[in-house]
């Protein structure tokens, strides 16, 4: 499963210009960074409401797929614009984070 | 290959710039052509106390050094210091700020996550600074196949 077969799905938006042919080892739900640093897994992809560039750290960090930000928050410029530096795929859903992985289970990831 | 030896500043609260240390690390390991699972143990624990320095001290320094044998990597920071090692050892043991929590750390995992992934690990502290020292040792087994 990449990225851009979850974005089939109208529930998941990419909202900037990373690499979508990147292929989805899991999903991995968390909003707390060390606990994503240390059970997260290479081209896991993230669910988190996490607003913040550090984010994008662990991303680079771990080799994450993509990030998704659950709850339809707001990403700011300065995620959007790292993110592309790093070619990571950024993508967003009204779903809560409990209901995107149930989506995403149902999806094959 | 050539020794690498380098010192970093960390400044306290810029969490904008951490992981710097733990990203140009990560480069310098896949350049030699170790394993990505050993990458990936000393990139989590270069990181980890990186932030640490960032978030709970008023600064300091990182020396990365890395041969054939071992990667070291010594942090020394500027105080306050850790008031309870054993208490900061404890998996969910945190002192973070609200600044930290908002910014998506203070888990209380960090030097926990540490000491699993190094092989050795040495904290010293008082209120002039924490001294923290962890080592990966480089065998066969380290490299990609």
């Amino acid at each position: 499963m990449k990225i851009k077969d979850v974005l089939n799905n109208s529930n998941f938006n990419l909202i900037n210009n990373g690499d979508t042919l990147r292929e989805i080892n899991k999903t991995f739900a968390s909003d707390l960074l060390s606990h994503v640093m240390g059970f997260a897994e290479e081209d896991d992809i993230l669910i988190t409401v996490l607003n913040n560039i550090n984010v994008l750290g662990v991303a680079s960090l771990l080799d994450f797929s993509g990030v998704i930000f659950s709850h339809n928050i707001n990403v700011n410029d300065a995620i959007i614009a790292k993110a592309n530096e790093l070619n990571i795929p950024l993508l967003r859903t009204k779903l809560s984070t409990a209901e995107a992985v149930v989506i995403l289970d149902k999806l094959g990831v | 290959m050539e020794s690498y030896n380098r010192v970093f500043e960390i400044e306290r609260n810029d969490i904008g710039n951490a992981g710097t240390v733990a990203s140009l690390t990560k480069r310098e390991l896949k350049k030699r052509g170790l394993s990505r699972d050993f990458v990936k143990k000393v990139t989590i624990g270069v990181y980890e106390a990186e932030i640490n320095v960032v978030i709970h001290s008023y600064g300091g320094t990182v020396e990365v050094e890395i041969n054939e044998e071992f990667i070291e990597i010594t942090y020394k920071d500027r105080g306050p210091g850790i008031e309870n090692i054993e208490n900061a050892m404890t998996e969910g043991f945190s002192t973070a700020s609200k600044y930290a929590i908002e910014n998506g750390f203070g888990a209380g995992m960090g030097l926990p996550n540490i000491k699993a992934v190094s092989d050795e690990m040495s904290l010293t502290s008082s209120k002039d600074g924490t001294n923290l020292i962890i080592k990966f040792f480089i065998h066969e087994d380290s490299y990609e196949n």
